[in-house]
């Protein structure tokens, strides 16, 4: 027959092993239930509310006396630092003899709804500098913010200088009209009032939607194709089970916190022009003289680089460095390439710049 | 995009009818009402009207959320279509073995992804989905509304209320923690 449709053996063969992959991926994957994403031993020195300061076993001998303190994101959980021990900040920095403590911020609930920045940043992040400078007998840590957590320690850092030494900025939300994202644009349009004055928190289901229209089609599509066709190797089945819990784990952002972050940043401009407002006191950028070390991604599709990069032309710090590289915003902090390159540069200017 | 004028007309009537009828059924049945009713109804019957004022205005923001989310249906398919018409001109043929299946895979998610990408970073996106969210949150705060008229009417606290706790707390931690550093400078 001369229309008969001819179809290459080996598509077909694939289509079935595919098929066949799919049959076996409950034997061969992990339920996320069953995954534990805290890796790298630590115990938990200091809590407050939902909030919980941990502090890592060291793995070697300590190099430097100046701990760092690390302010994850208020979006997902602080677990992607440490998710898997061949991709693990936070295991990376302790090899090289850093002291490292964590601030997780937990899973707020409506009795958190009228937490804000000043309660963040002058409350839990100031409680916890604290008491790592006392536990540690420093006079000054190290902080480093990543994501939204590098927007609370750009805030903490204008407001608290004098007990910070060195800061490190990872993909920090700072000038949010220059921010080209999805996030940036949905965030502008938000009435955020009317938001917060009916749910009270920012719901974790509305989190997840501006999580699925970045890259619809490469996460929604061929990373689960992807995971199937790999799923006999092992160590991907792993990371890539790690990974979704992890995404999956978005706890609710506290209603003021998200009204004041969405206004003073995103849709005012506040913070990159020193005309924002927390507790009372004006936050200006002049106030960050400390060494200054920020990280940007180029193909960062949450914060991107051009929202990042203003804080290091805004401080009034003479040391300072921008770094920026050719990956993603995880791919920065949990990546192959993140322990090759991003964190030997970190490390080492951390530990030039600590006390010994 | 707002509603047409003439349908922001025969809503507000529709409205003003709903709620004129509403107040006097109310008031006419107001004492068999409270009659009829004992117990925990008793304040059920006289808050009642409160359930139809909620679910005549809530009609009112459904319109405006089915609108908003017509519109959004419409520029995902609008989207949707534009990405196939464009993967067909680069793909037109159905590929029949491995190498031209991944490469047209490829193809497919590269084109999608940033029509779509295209799409969610438009103005006329944004502009309509935070409409489309504002009109979901006035339908909830009239579901809201309801909840705690029930809540009431079974002596039971409202969100109003709570929140009014949560409020308290919220300010009674701060004092605390003020004072607790004024006595830990002190005590140092």
């Amino acid at each position: 027959m001369a229309n008969e449709l001819k179809i290459d053996p080996r598509l077909m063969a694939e289509f079935i092993k595919l098929n066949k992959n799919i049959f076996d991926a409950p034997n061969l994957a992990k339920s996320l239930e069953e995954i534990d994403l805290e890796v790298t031993p630590h115990e938990v020195v200091y809590s407050e509310g939902k909030v919980r300061l941990l502090h890592f076993s060291p793995l070697v001998e300590k190099q430097i006396k100046t701990p760092l303190v690390i302010a994850y994101a208020l979006i997902n959980r602080f677990h992607i630092l440490d998710i898997h021990p061949k991709k693990s900040w936070v295991r990376h920095l302790l090899t090289q003899g850093i002291d490292v403590y964590l601030i997780d911020w937990g899973t707020p609930t409506q009795i958190n709804r009228h937490e804000g920045f000043d309660d963040y940043v002058n409350g839990y992040m100031d409680n916890c500098v604290d008491f790592v400078r006392k536990e540690s007998s420093s006079e000054k840590i190290s902080l480093q913010g990543y994501c939204t957590g590098g927007t609370l320690s750009t805030v903490y850092s204008a407001l608290h200088s004098e007990k910070i030494k060195n800061l490190v900025l990872t993909a920090p939300v700072i000038d949010g009209r220059r921010d080209s994202t999805v996030v940036s644009n949905l965030a502008k349009h938000m009435d955020v009032d009317k938001l917060v004055d009916t749910l009270g928190n920012m719901p974790p289901e509305l989190m997840y939607y501006v999580f699925s229209i970045l890259k619809p089609f490469e996460q929604g599509f061929e990373k689960y194709l992807n995971f199937f066709k790999n799923i006999h190797d092992k160590e991907y089945v792993e990371n890539f089970i790690r990974v979704e819990k992890w995404v999956s784990d978005t706890p609710p952002i506290p209603g003021e916190l998200y009204r004041q972050w969405i206004k003073d940043v995103y849709q005012e401009n506040l913070l990159i022009n020193n005309n924002m407002y927390v507790g009372g006191r004006q936050v200006s950028l002049k106030n960050i003289a400390m060494p200054l070390l920020t990280q940007v991604a180029v193909g960062d599709h949450l914060v991107s680089p051009e929202c990042s990069m203003p804080i290091h032309y805004a401080v009034s710090s003479q040391d300072k460095m921008l770094k920026i590289y050719p990956t993603g915003h995880v791919g920065m902090i949990a990546s192959s390439f993140s322990q090759k390159k991003v964190l030997p540069e970190f490390a080492q200017w951390l530990t030039e710049r600590s006390e010994k | 995009m707002s509603l047409p004028q003439d349908m922001k007309k025969s809503l507000a009537n529709y409205k003003h009818n709903s709620l004129f009828w509403t107040d006097l059924l109310y008031l006419m049945s107001n004492r068999q009402q409270s009659l009829a009713a004992t117990g925990p109804f008793r304040k059920f019957a006289i808050n009642a009207k409160n359930i139809s004022t909620e679910t005549i205005e809530m009609n009112e923001d459904m319109t405006e959320f089915n609108t908003r989310l017509s519109t959004y249906y419409k520029q995902l398919t609008d989207t949707w279509n534009e990405a196939q018409k464009e993967y067909s001109r680069k793909v037109p043929e159905l590929p029949n073995d491995t190498e031209h299946m991944e490469a047209s895979k490829r193809i497919w998610i590269d084109i999608y992804e940033n029509y779509f990408t295209r799409l969610f970073d438009s103005a006329d996106f944004a502009e309509n989905f935070g409409k489309l969210v504002t009109s979901e949150l006035e339908v909830a705060k009239h579901w809201n509304n309801m909840a705690s008229t029930f809540l009431e009417s079974a002596n039971m606290p409202t969100k109003k209320e709570m929140d009014e706790v949560y409020k308290e707390l919220h300010s009674l931690r701060k004092r605390v923690a003020k004072l607790e550093k004024i006595a830990n400078k002190e005590g140092t």
